[in-house]
C-alpha cells in the first residue's frame, strides 16, 4: 500500500516535471505564464470587439458600435456612479444592460454571462490609461 | 447634565429664530423621502405668517361671486384637489381646460402651473385671482380692499410684514399663500418606508414588482425621479407624452404658426390657455415658443397619485390603469392609434402584460401618505 | 417673492424665443449686405435602417418625422431644405424608399447630398433616381450652391476588394471598421467644380454641401476627405466660403482661411466627440464648443437639424436640437470665424458640456 501511495507520487511529480511549464510553488508564474493569459483575455476582449458591433444582442438589429465607436463615450473609468436613468449608483454592467433594454429594445444579460464580460473587456481594453474617476458625469 | 439640556435649548431656540419650515416642529426634519422644503431668502417660513397664508388660502370673498377660494379647487378634504371633476369648475360652475393639480409638495416645483408659466408659488398665487373662469375679479383691487379694511387681515400684515393701510400690497398676500402652501408637504409613504427606511415588509410582493418595473421597463424613474436618498418623483421638466395633443395633430400648423407671429410679450398667455381649448394642448410651447415645448406639460409628482384623480393636464384618463396603459401603448389612449410628430422620445411601447399593469398600478398606491390614508378608501382610483 | 414677477418671466422666455426664431437680423454684422439674407433648412443623417419587411427601426424614423413636422413649422418659411446624406442605413431600397417618404412631407423643394450609407450598396444608382444628380449646383439669391458627393474612395476598394455590394456596404457602413477607406471627392469630380466655378465671380458668396468634411479631422471615423486640400485650394479665392457638411452627428465648426466648415446635426443619434477615444490622433478643430453630453433615456438627444441664416454672405446656423437648449454657431465678422452665439467663452460653458 505504501509503495502504491509513494508510485503515484512520483508519477504526478514525474508528470508535473515533464508537463512542466507550469512553476510548481503557488507564487511564481513565468513569462509564459503571462503571454498566455494575455492571449487568453485578448480573445474576449476579441469577442466583446465582435459583439460591439454585431447588431445581434436586442431585437431590432442596432449595435453598440452605431453610437458608440471604438467603445467611445461609455466612460468605465467613471463607474460605479450614480446613473441618472436607474436613479441609483449602478456598475459599467448594470448600465451595458439598461442599453440592452432600451435602445437595443432586448434583454438584459446576467452580468457573469460571458457575452457581458466580453463587452466589459473590450470596452474597458479601448479605455486603457485613462485614469479613475468613479462617479463622475 | 445641566450644560448638555441648556447646549441643546440653545440650538433650538437658533433654529427657531432662522425660521425652520413652520409646519414642523423647528429643528425637525422633512418626512421620510423627501429632501429639505427649498424656502426663498426673500419669504422665510414663520408660524403667523403661515396661518395668515391659510387663511388667504380658504377666503372665498376674493372671487367676483363670493363664492370661490384657492380651497375650492385645492380642497385638504380631497388632497388639495377637487378630485374627482376632469377640469376645475371657478365661478358660476364655469370650467377651463385643466386639471387642478395637486398643493401638495408643489414647494418642490421650480415652475408652477401644467406648463411652468409661472416661475414660483407666489407669483402663481395671483393669477387664479383675475382668471374669468376661476375667481372672476377684474384685477386685485377687492383683495387689497379687504386685507386692508378687515380687522383680523390688518392686524396680521402689520404684525408679519410691517405694512398698513396702502402699504400692503399683493406682493405680502401672494408671500403669505406661498408659505402656507409650503408646509403641505407629504412623505413617508410605504414605500419612502421600505426604500428609505429599509423596512422589507413595507411594500407587497406585487409591489414590489410594480417598483422594479418602474425602474427598469416600465421607464418611469427617469422623469418621475427616485433618487438614493430620496424622491420628488419630478424632473420637474416638460413632456409631450401624446395626451391632447394627438386630437388637434392636424391643426398644430396653423395654431402654433399663429403663436410664432404674435407678439413675444404675449400678456394674454393665462387667460388663453385655460379658456381655449386648442391653444390649451401646446402646452409649454405658448410659453417658450420653442418647438421642444409642443404638447408638453409639467412631469407632475406621483406621490398620493391614487387620490388625485382624474389624471394628466385635461383630467381625460380616469384611472391609474388608464394612465399605466397610455404609457404601454407608447403615448397614445387607444392602442395602435397614430403618435403625434412630437411626441417625447423617451416614450415608447413598453410591451408590459396585464399582470405587469396591475403591479406597477399597485405600486403607484403605494405612494398615498399615511395622513391621506383614508381618503384612499374613499377615492378609490379603480383599477 | 422671487425678484423676477410672472411678467418679466415670460417676457424674458418670450424674448429669447422669439429672437430665436425669427432671422437673425438683430445680430450685429459689420458688413452685412442684406440683400442676402434668407433663411433654408438642413436635415441630414436620417440613417433609416430595415429590421425586416416593413419594419424599420423606429428610433430613427422618429428622429425624421420630428425634424420634417418641425421644418414645416419654420416661421418665417425656409427658402428651400437640404437633406444632408445617409438617408438609408444600409443603401437598400426599402430603406432610402421609406427615408423618400417621409422627406415628401415637406413643404418645401428639397436638395439632396449624398452619404456613404446611401451609394455603397449600388453606388447611388437607386438613390439617383430618387433625388437626382450625384454632384451639381445652383445659384438663389445672388449665392452660388454647389452639392459635392464627398463620400467615394479608392477605385479598387469600391470595384475590386468586395465578392458582394452588400459586402463592401456593410464593411464601409461601421464607422471604427478597419477594413474601411478614406472619403475624397476625387479628381473628376474636383475637374467639374473647377470648370463651375469659373463662371462665378469672386465676391460672390459660396456655400458648398458635402457628406463628408473636406478637412481632415480624424481618420478612424473617417472624419476626413483625402483630397481636402485639393478642394479647399479650389474655393480658396473667392471672399465668403462656406462648408455645411454631416456624416459627425455632432457640432463642429472650424476656420481655414477664407473658408467657414460647419457640420450638422444627426436626426438619427449621436456621435463622440473624437477626443473622447483615449487612443485617438486627431486634428481637432479647437474653436468648436462641444454639444451637451446626451441623456440617452431621451432617444432624441444630441440629435437635430439646422435652419440656416445667410446673413452678409455666410452662413449662421440654429441648431434645433430636440429636447434639450438649442445651439446658435453664428459667422462672427469681427473675428471672422464661426462663433457659438452662447457658450463661445469657456467661462459661460455649462456642465454637460463637459467631456472626457
Amino acid at each position: 500500500m505504501r509503495y502504491k501511495i509513494a508510485g503515484i507520487v512520483i508519477v504526478a511529480v514525474a508528470l508535473v516535471v515533464i508537463v512542466g511549464r507550469v512553476a510548481i510553488r503557488a507564487d511564481e508564474f513565468t513569462d509564459e505564464d503571462l503571454k498566455r493569459w494575455e492571449a487568453e483575455y485578448m480573445s474576449v476582449v476579441e469577442t466583446g470587439r465582435q459583439l460591439w458591433g454585431s447588431g445581434d444582442l436586442g431585437t431590432n438589429g442596432v449595435a453598440c458600435g452605431q453610437c458608440h465607436p471604438n467603445a467611445a463615450d461609455t466612460h468605465p473609468e467613471t463607474y460605479p456612479k450614480f446613473q441618472q436613468q436607474l436613479g441609483r449608483v449602478v456598475t459599467l454592467g448594470e448600465m451595458f444592460n439598461w442599453c440592452l433594454m432600451n435602445p437595443l429594445e432586448g434583454e438584459p444579460l446576467a452580468l457573469d454571462d460571458p457575452r457581458m464580460v466580453a463587452l466589459l473587456a473590450y470596452a474597458t481594453y479601448e479605455r486603457r490609461g485613462v485614469p479613475l474617476a468613479p462617479g463622475s458625469h | 447634565m445641566k450644560k448638555h439640556i441648556l447646549g441643546v435649548f440653545t440650538v433650538l431656540a437658533v433654529l427657531f429664530v432662522m425660521g425652520v419650515p413652520a409646519g414642523q416642529a423647528p429643528g425637525s426634519s422633512p418626512p421620510l423621502g423627501l429632501p429639505p422644503v427649498p424656502v426663498p431668502e426673500n419669504n422665510p417660513q414663520t408660524p403667523e405668517k403661515v396661518a395668515l397664508g391659510d387663511k388667504l388660502f380658504h377666503d372665498m370673498r376674493f372671487s367676483s361671486t363670493g363664492e370661490v377660494s384657492c380651497a375650492t379647487c385645492h380642497a385638504a378634504e380631497k388632497a388639495f384637489t377637487d378630485s374627482p371633476l376632469r377640469t376645475s369648475e371657478g365661478i358660476d360652475k364655469l370650467t377651463g381646460t385643466r386639471n387642478a393639480p395637486t398643493v401638495l409638495n408643489s414647494a418642490y416645483m421650480t415652475t408652477m402651473f401644467w406648463d411652468g408659466r409661472s416661475p414660483d408659488l407666489e407669483d402663481q398665487s395671483q393669477h387664479p385671482f383675475v382668471n374669468p373662469v376661476e375667481m372672476g375679479l377684474e384685477d386685485h383691487q377687492p383683495i387689497l380692499d379687504i386685507v386692508r379694511s378687515d380687522a383680523e387681515y390688518a392686524e396680521a400684515f402689520r404684525d408679519i410684514f410691517g405694512k398698513t393701510g396702502e402699504k400692503i400690497t399683493m406682493t405680502e398676500v401672494m408671500m403669505a399663500i406661498a408659505a402656507f402652501e409650503r408646509t403641505l408637504i407629504a412623505g413617508d409613504s410605504r414605500f419612502d418606508r421600505y426604500n428609505f427606511a429599509g423596512e422589507e415588509d413595507a411594500l407587497t410582493a406585487q409591489e414590489k414588482r410594480g417598483f422594479d418595473l418602474f425602474v427598469n421597463r416600465g421607464r418611469c424613474v427617469s422623469c418621475h425621479l427616485i433618487e438614493e436618498t430620496q424622491a420628488v418623483f419630478t424632473d420637474n421638466r416638460f413632456h409631450n407624452i401624446g395626451i391632447g395633443i394627438n386630437s388637434i395633430q392636424e391643426e398644430v400648423p396653423a395654431i402654433a404658426g399663429e403663436f410664432l407671429r404674435a407678439d413675444a410679450t404675449l400678456a394674454e398667455v393665462d387667460v388663453k390657455v385655460l379658456t381655449n381649448p386648442k391653444t390649451s394642448e401646446l402646452g409649454r410651447f405658448v410659453v417658450t415658443r420653442d418647438f421642444d415645448g409642443i404638447g408638453s406639460f409639467k412631469t407632475p409628482t406621483l406621490r398620493n397619485i391614487a387620490l388625485t384623480g382624474p389624471y394628466m393636464h385635461d383630467g381625460s384618463l380616469a384611472t391609474l390603469r388608464e394612465v399605466v396603459i397610455h404609457y404601454n401603448n407608447g403615448g397614445v389612449t387607444e392602442k395602435g392609434d397614430p403618435v403625434n410628430d412630437f411626441l417625447s422620445s423617451g416614450i415608447r411601447p413598453l410591451n408590459l402584460d396585464d399582470e405587469e399593469i396591475d403591479d406597477l398600478v399597485a405600486y403607484l398606491e403605494s405612494l398615498t401618505s399615511p395622513e391621506f390614508a383614508h381618503l384612499a378608501e374613499d377615492a378609490g382610483s379603480g383599477n | 417673492m422671487s425678484s423676477q414677477t410672472r411678467r418679466d418671466f415670460l417676457k424674458t422666455a418670450g424674448a429669447i424665443a422669439a429672437a430665436s426664431c425669427l432671422p437673425i437680423t438683430t445680430v450685429e454684422l459689420a458688413f452685412a449686405d442684406t440683400r442676402k439674407n434668407f433663411t433654408f433648412a438642413h436635415i441630414s443623417d436620417a440613417h433609416i435602417q430595415q429590421i425586416k419587411g416593413t419594419e424599420f427601426v423606429r428610433n430613427w424614423d422618429r428622429g425624421l418625422i420630428r425634424a420634417v413636422a418641425e421644418a414645416n413649422l419654420l416661421e418665417p418659411k425656409p427658402d428651400f431644405v437640404v437633406f444632408g446624406g445617409d438617408l438609408a442605413q444600409l443603401g437598400k431600397k426599402s430603406e432610402l424608399d421609406h427615408g423618400a417618404e417621409m422627406l415628401s412631407k415637406l413643404n418645401y423643394k428639397t436638395h439632396c447630398v449624398l452619404g456613404e450609407h446611401d451609394y455603397y450598396l449600388d453606388l447611388g444608382e437607386y438613390w439617383s433616381k430618387l433625388f437626382g444628380d450625384h454632384y451639381y449646383s445652383w445659384d438663389h439669391k445672388g449665392v452660388h450652391f454647389v452639392v459635392l458627393n464627398s463620400i467615394l474612395t479608392y477605385d479598387d476598394w469600391t470595384y475590386e476588394r468586395w465578392p458582394s455590394a452588400e459586402q463592401r456596404m456593410l464593411e464601409m457602413a461601421g464607422l471604427d471598421n478597419p477594413n474601411g477607406s478614406p472619403f475624397m471627392v476625387g479628381s473628376k469630380q474636383r475637374e467639374w467644380l473647377a470648370k463651375d466655378l469659373k463662371k462665378v465671380k469672386k465676391d460672390t458668396p459660396v456655400i458648398v454641401f458635402s457628406h463628408s468634411p473636406i478637412q481632415k479631422i480624424y481618420k478612424g471615423w473617417n472624419f476626413w476627405t483625402e483630397d481636402a486640400e485639393e478642394v479647399q485650394a479650389l474655393l480658396k479665392p473667392f471672399d465668403d466660403v462656406t462648408v455645411i457638411y454631416g456624416h459627425v452627428h455632432q457640432i463642429q465648426y472650424n476656420q481655414i482661411g477664407n473658408i467657414s466648415f460647419n457640420a450638422v446635426m444627426a436626426t438619427a443619434w449621436p456621435w463622440p466627440y473624437p477626443e473622447s477615444y483615449a487612443h485617438a490622433d486627431v486634428n481637432w478643430p479647437k474653436m468648436t464648443v462641444p454639444m451637451n453630453r446626451a441623456n440617452p433615456f431621451f432617444e432624441r438627444d444630441a440629435t437635430g437639424w439646422q435652419r440656416i441664416d445667410l446673413a452678409g454672405g455666410r452662413a449662421d446656423l440654429r441648431y434645433n436640437l430636440f429636447d434639450n437648449t438649442n445651439r446658435t454657431v453664428a459667422y462672427n465678422h469681427d473675428t471672422g470665424r464661426p462663433e457659438d452665439k452662447a457658450f463661445q467663452k469657456k467661462a459661460d460653458r455649462v456642465p454637460p458640456q463637459t467631456r472626457y
